[in-house]
């Protein structure tokens, strides 16, 4: 498998605070990688380390290969669209396009002024007379037509309604099935990515909790249900992510790549929703108890 | 990358052109009137030219304030707006991730921007400040005082632009925020301006010294601070354009006299010269006036013990004084520059 993005013990210091600490991870190229994470987990951090916008304050990253940064031979082969999809409020769509051409060697000008035109948006249009949506499309319309290897997505559809949400992910869609581009996108809700990625990388407070193809990974989760049991006297092969006990029954999620035969379990197949958040809450729970130290060890 | 810079500043490098533009047709069309009259009223003057001379000046009051107004606030205007946003605004506006993610090195992307909205800043108030000295130059020629109008005539303006801009665009970058910025920014370029007029400028060149008589002095007479013992004062001139830095009482003998000796000085030699009578106005110093007969004595008293000393600078200094000005601000925007030029690339991360 082939890395777009590989990143060793990477960390980044913001004064005392670190907003990413001892980051490791592989991000495959050839897919489309869902970033997820609560807020503050670091994703926009990483992502910024990966453009080059910032410089790690430890370890190491790579991207295509590279070291991220302000080289050019670097930069032209990614596309990254930030947060709030930021654009000048006082250029037209035309000057932005125009901004493009005359700033990337790579520039694919009939794909954008064919996307501009498919989307209806005026090009006389000031960018900042643009709904949330339109913003959104311009902006990723310039981060494709330079024609990256690599496209990095930050929070691409936070700000947008259920409408423009659809709109952008189907853009979006169409372009990865069109240039076979790679990329990666966060979001902090799984839901907004469920339909578009076919691999995750989930992170906690910098950490890598689960990463893995969509497909693997809901076909080896499954919630079973079943009369009251303590979670040790699962069979080895299956891995408790997360346990959940009424009184007289238990839930549990559990990783196995082995079918579960035990007649007494009912199991039910996960979302990628549900498969996530128990990472998610497995991990907070751990760190909130490494961080709350003796008081609570038992 | 430089059409794209110019594209950013192109909207208000074309609305202050077109106010240049406005500003050239209204000094040239009045400019050619006051050189008329410069030479029906002041050139055919043979002697007691004071009536043509006043009479002349008085003209076009009105634009020689707006343009005296307009070259002190211009270098300031261009700090404010061009410097101070330049990096300010794609820092605030979060531009800046979509213009450091274009296939352009941050380096580049810096140097061209400053490079194409500092000269821009550059050439206007070069224009600026050709237009403002060629409208005075009738003016100028009249009230022969070149050093006065020093830092609104010929090529120090450029500097100032210069300087501005750069201070600006250094201070954007490290305060982050547009309006914190623009208000160090004048603050900055204030103090410098302050500061070099006041402690470089006079030293910037070895002045040269004239002795003369206390009779040829242009001012002399008793001063009176606040109702205390007068004091004898004088002004010195060593000509016409020159600047008069400084002027000293100098006895035969060569020594300077201080102020309490010039105080002394009166007490003993011109006791009936006093405050006059119920003091002057608080606050205010009076200038003994008329020629009564003990200050006819006092005077020559004093001119027996003392000849003037003026140091100033010649009117022939006066384009090396301009160059050394100019370079002293060019000197002072590089090291902004160069500061703003580090800060983005190296300390934006």
């Amino acid at each position: 498998m082939n890395a777009s993005v590989e990143a060793v013990g990477l960390g980044k210091r913001y004064g005392k605070r670190w907003a990413l600490k001892d980051c490791t991870l592989t991000i495959p190229s050839g897919r489309v990688v869902g970033l997820v994470g609560p807020n503050g987990a670091g994703k926009t951090t990483l992502m910024h380390l990966a453009v080059g916008l910032l410089a790690p304050s430890a370890g190491e990253i790579t991207v295509l290969g590279d070291r991220p940064g302000s080289d050019p031979a670097v930069l032209e082969r990614l596309g990254f669209l930030a947060q709030d999809s930021p654009t000048y409020a006082r250029l037209t769509v035309r000057q932005h396009l125009q901004m493009g051409e005359w700033l990337n060697p790579r520039w694919d000008a009939e794909f954008a002024a064919g996307r501009i035109d498919a989307l209806g948006l005026d090009p006389s249009q000031r960018a900042g007379t643009l709904s949330g949506g339109q913003r959104a499309q311009l902006a990723l319309t310039l981060a494709v037509a330079k024609r990256p290897e690599l496209l990095v997505l930050d929070e691409p559809v936070a700000s947008l309604d259920p409408l423009a949400r659809r709109e952008f992910l189907q853009t979006l869609m169409e372009v990865v099935a069109v240039q076979g581009v790679s990329v990666v996108l966060s979001s902090h809700l799984i839901a907004d990515l469920e339909r578009v990625c076919d691999y995750v990388v989930v992170l906690v407070t910098g950490r890598v909790v689960l990463t893995g193809d969509v497909d693997e990974l809901l076909a080896s989760h499954h919630r079973i249900t079943g009369p009251r049991r303590d979670p040790a006297s699962l069979p080895s092969s299956q891995q408790v992510i997360e346990a959940s006990h009424a009184e007289r029954q238990s839930s549990f999620v559990v990783r196995t790549s082995e079918p579960i035969l035990d007649p007494v379990w009912t199991v039910t197949p996960l979302t990628l929703d549900d498969l996530v958040l128990a990472y998610m809450r497995r991990d907070r729970d751990a760190v909130a108890s490494t961080t709350t130290g003796l008081a609570v060890a038992r | 990358m430089t059409r794209f810079a110019w594209l950013q500043a192109r909207t208000q490098s074309l609305a202050v052109g077109a106010l240049l533009a406005a500003l050239a047709i209204t000094t040239a069309i009045t400019g050619v009137q006051l050189a008329h009259l410069y030479h029906s009223l002041v050139v055919p003057c043979q002697t007691g030219c004071d009536l043509a001379q006043n009479d002349f000046l008085s003209h076009d009051a009105f634009l020689q304030d707006a343009l005296v107004l307009l070259m002190r606030l211009a270098p300031g205007v261009i700090g404010i707006f061009w410097g101070a946003p330049l990096v300010t605004r794609e820092l605030e506006s979060g531009t800046f991730r979509l213009a450091w993610t274009q296939s352009v090195s941050r380096t580049r992307w810096v140097l061209t921007k400053l490079a194409v909205v500092g000269l821009t800043s550059v050439a206007v108030s070069g224009l600026l400040s050709l237009m403002v000295t060629w409208w005075f130059r009738a003016i100028d020629l009249v009230n022969l005082n070149q050093y006065g109008t020093f830092d609104m005539r010929d090529i120090a303006p450029i500097g100032y632009g210069a300087f501005a801009f750069a201070i600006g665009a250094l201070l954007g970058a490290v305060i982050r925020r547009t309006l914190p910025a623009m208000a160090a920014t004048l603050g900055a370029f204030v103090f410098a301006r302050v500061a070099v007029t006041l402690w470089v400028r006079p030293n910037l060149l070895v002045p040269r010294h004239l002795s003369s008589s206390l009779g040829g002095a242009e001012q002399f007479g008793f001063m009176s601070r606040n109702g205390g013992t007068p004091e004898l004062i004088a002004k010195g001139s060593a000509g016409p354009n020159s600047w008069t830095l400084s002027t000293h009482f100098v006895t035969s003998s060569g020594h300077v006299a201080s102020a309490s000796e010039l105080k002394a000085f009166v007490h003993q030699y011109c006791p009936q010269i006093g405050p006059p009578p119920g003091g002057p106005p608080p606050g205010k110093s009076v200038v003994a006036p008329g020629i009564p007969e003990a200050f006819q004595n006092c005077r020559a008293a004093a001119g027996r013990t003392y000849h003037l000393v003026v140091t100033y600078i010649p009117a022939g200094r006066y384009w090396t004084l301009q160059w050394l000005e100019l370079g002293v601000f060019l000197a002072l925007a590089a090291l902004a520059l160069a500061g703003c030029f580090w800060w983005v690339t190296r300390r934006t991360n």
